[in-house]
């Protein structure tokens, strides 16, 4: 029942623009297209910034007529977004959900929440509360979630820099190749190897 | 049946009183004090929605030289309220009465498909197809039908039928249901069948003046109340409730009494208080335990023994016949909650009691009905005995009064925040008024049921008269009493708070009001036929079909 074409149109589309979006959809597993993981970069500028958020998404049946199915993986502070659950309050997944919207349009309408919080319409009471009366704790926490959550492969990057350190490449070498190959140690290795 | 005159009715004593009895003729029950509701109040059927509904439409679709579609949407927004409509087209004109409404200019609707290029790409499922298979909506948002009928088929199976959005992101246009239904039907005849009936239906459930019998089974029928919403109805079924709550008929208790009396009645707070009053929680377990004999050294199941006094463990140690300041609070829980049990049951009692006096009572029409005919058959002169059934309808009417007044007395005049800025000999002065009242018409209703279970049909003739005489004159007495004990609850006790309005059905003389069949100016000679007498309540027919909506109302131009 489900329009298959389209959400493999929808995958081809958003890895085109990973660079320009920084969105990345792809199917949990190779045997179905209906469970995905999406991942977003958290907004400049905000408590997030510098975390990658993973979100799963469940499609229904009747998509995209019906609205997917959307949660954080990653756990984030958030007014919006439940810190126990990851369960996301957000209109356009709901009653607002328009067939023409799309998995890409909806993660980065998820990115704008994000970056605007809603408190008046909260999913998490106890955060909201926070953010509107303590507004300094609010971000101190959101932040330290963020360090301590959705930053994991950065912690493992910096495993891999002191690794190809101690096989003896330099330090700031080791940094740019690993940028350039977008953190894998295999290829990083290679490259400097080759190079 | 007992006489229960007592000494409260002194002064109301029929047999005392001087009144002319020819103005209390036969007829009395037709001089009511307030002109009866029945004219506003229409009962609609299953053949009659339709018109009922096309009579509002008409109206919009002249007002505003609107298609029936574009009306019923406007109506549906503005829940099918003309008046309101129309000030909003006064006050906020005509664009934004329809913005509101996600009513989009009607003027561009005919779609010509020749203004698109052969292939048109659906952006839903990423096709191109061609330009046939597309459908534009008022809005000018074009998609492929596969796409519209997938949508508008979760949308009616969401139960949204009466408000399908179009589907581009941040469009509030409501879709043309014209169009909702050639596509619906094509791939869905039954479906398409369900959507017309929701959208009818929306005329009885998204009106506040309107709303479904209660009857259960349900009896297929809808009533409207043009004026006061607060009253009384009968549907044609015979089923009587109150078109506030739709819960039975309540007067004088207001619906937020009933709602907590039925619901205090039902579940078992009480049984809490009982249990309060009779028993005490064992120390060890902490299982409540009764008392059952007189020793006052008490042994739970669980073997423990504790002292009933202080329901503290009997170790040594255990002193508690020693006066202390403490235990007194104790007590007053305990008290309390007895004194609150023994309130509850005394109101309950005499509700009951009155309740089951109607049942018993509405026996008696049979009895009555035989002896009439048994008279009219055997006696040549003729007699008019409408007295009695008249008085017998008194007799059940202030019955049911009376049974809701104790309702009502529990909560106006008990600690549940009914009178909450009533002082306390403000109280109860209006306390002792309202039970002299209470007390007037129940003597004079137990008079009037004693007397009506009577043996006429052996009676003298002049025996006859003085019964006739009685029962005439002690009709009218609890009539006015009747009303009387409605203007107390209304005016003084009520009416305290000037800010509340009055929350009580208005007392009807002649009881609650029946609706009448609601009869349009285009309904077809054969409609009106079929629905005369009681052939409406029993009707049935299946909806009107898709066939009929589609040919007769719905195909325009």
């Amino acid at each position: 029942m489900m329009d298959f074409a389209r959400v493999q149109k929808e995958l081809q589309e958003c890895s085109k623009d990973i660079e320009g979006s920084g969105i990345r959809v792809t199917p949990k597993t190779d045997a179905t297209l209906a469970r995905l993981v999406g991942t977003i970069p958290g907004p400049i500028g905000t408590p997030y910034e510098g975390g990658t958020f993973q979100i799963d998404i469940n499609l229904p049946d009747g998509y995209p007529f019906e609205p997917p199915k959307m949660q954080f993986a990653t756990k984030v502070w958030h007014p919006n977004i439940s810190s126990q659950s990851g369960a996301i309050c957000l209109d356009i997944l709901k009653d607002q959900w328009s067939p023409a919207l799309t998995l890409k349009t909806a993660l980065l309408s998820v990115q704008a929440l994000l970056s605007a919080p809603q408190p008046d319409d909260p999913q998490d009471a106890v955060v909201a509360q926070q953010y509107l009366k303590d507004y300094q704790t609010f971000v101190g926490t959101a932040r330290y979630w963020t360090e301590s959550f959705a930053k994991i492969s950065s912690l493992g990057v910096e495993e891999k820099v002191q690794k190809l350190v101690e096989m003896g490449f330099p330090e700031a070498l080791v940094r740019g190749t690993l940028e350039s190959v977008g953190g894998d140690e295999n290829l990083a290795l290679e490259k400097l190897c080759s190079g | 049946m007992v006489d229960c005159t007592g000494g409260d009715d002194d002064y109301l004593d029929p047999n005392d009183d001087d009144e002319d009895y020819d103005a209390y003729d036969a007829n009395f029950c037709e001089n009511d004090v307030r002109k009866p509701n029945v004219d506003s109040i229409k009962m609609i059927t299953k053949e009659t929605l339709l018109a009922a509904q096309r009579e509002h439409l008409r109206t919009v679709m002249e007002v505003l030289s609107l298609k029936e579609q574009h009306a019923r949407t406007l109506l549906i927004h503005y829940r099918w309220d003309v008046d309101k409509l129309v000030t909003v087209l006064v006050e906020k004109g005509k664009d934004e009465l329809y913005a509101e409404a996600g009513l989009s200019s009607v003027e561009h609707d005919n779609f010509v498909p020749a203004q698109l290029p052969s292939m048109v790409m659906c952006v839903v499922c990423t096709e191109d197809v061609p330009a046939v298979e597309v459908t534009t909506m008022d809005c000018g948002h074009c998609f492929c039908n596969s796409c519209w009928t997938e949508h508008f088929i979760v949308k009616i199976n969401e139960g949204q039928s009466r408000r399908i959005r179009c589907m581009e992101h941040q469009c509030q246009a409501i879709c043309d249901e014209v169009k909702i239904r050639i596509l619906v039907s094509a791939r869905d005849p039954n479906l398409a069948e369900k959507f017309d009936r929701f959208l009818l239906e929306s005329y009885i459930e998204d009106n506040k003046k309107v709303k479904w019998c209660p009857s259960v089974p349900h009896c297929g029928n809808a009533i409207r109340v043009d004026d006061n919403e607060l009253c009384e109805v009968e549907c044609a079924c015979g089923q009587q409730f109150c078109f506030s709550c739709l819960s039975e008929a309540h007067s004088p208790c207001s619906c937020l009494m009933w709602e907590l009396w039925c619901k205090k009645c039902r579940d078992d707070s009480e049984t809490v208080n009982w249990m309060t009053v009779h028993t005490k929680p064992c120390p060890n377990c902490h299982k409540l335990v009764e008392k059952n004999g007189g020793c006052n050294r008490v042994q739970c199941i669980c073997r423990k023994e504790f002292c009933w006094f202080c329901g503290l463990s009997l170790d040594a140690g255990h002193s508690c016949g020693r006066y202390k300041e403490e235990r007194e609070k104790v007590n007053t829980v305990i008290e309390r909650a007895k004194t609150e049990l023994l309130r509850y049951i005394h109101y309950h009692n005499r509700y009951k009691a009155h309740i089951d006096s109607l049942k018993l009572e509405s026996k008696l029409k049979n009895t009555i009905q035989e002896k009439i005919s048994w008279l009219e058959e055997t006696i040549t002169t003729n007699i008019d005995y409408r007295w009695v059934t008249n008085g017998l309808y008194r007799l059940f009417r202030s019955r049911r009064v009376l049974s809701f007044s104790y309702p009502f007395a529990y909560y106006m005049f008990g600690d549940e925040g009914f009178n909450n800025n009533m002082m306390k000999y403000e109280r109860d002065i209006k306390q002792s008024l309202f039970e002299d009242q209470q007390q007037q018409l129940e003597a004079n209703v137990e008079k009037l049921s004693s007397i009506l279970e009577d043996h006429f049909d052996q009676f003298l003739e002049d025996e006859v008269m003085k019964m006739r005489l009685n029962v005439i004159d002690l009709s009218a007495v609890i009539d006015k009493l009747c009303k009387e004990l409605y203007e107390c609850i209304g005016n003084d006790l009520l009416g305290y708070h000037q800010w509340t309005t009055p929350s009580i059905a208005p007392y009807m003389s002649n009881g609650v009001d029946k609706a009448s069949e609601l009869v349009c100016k285009d309904m077809k000679p054969s409609h009106t036929k079929k629905n005369s007498g009681k052939d409406a309540i029993c009707f049935t027919d299946e909806w009107p079909s898709v066939k009929r909506l589609k040919t007769d109302d719905f195909t325009h131009g």
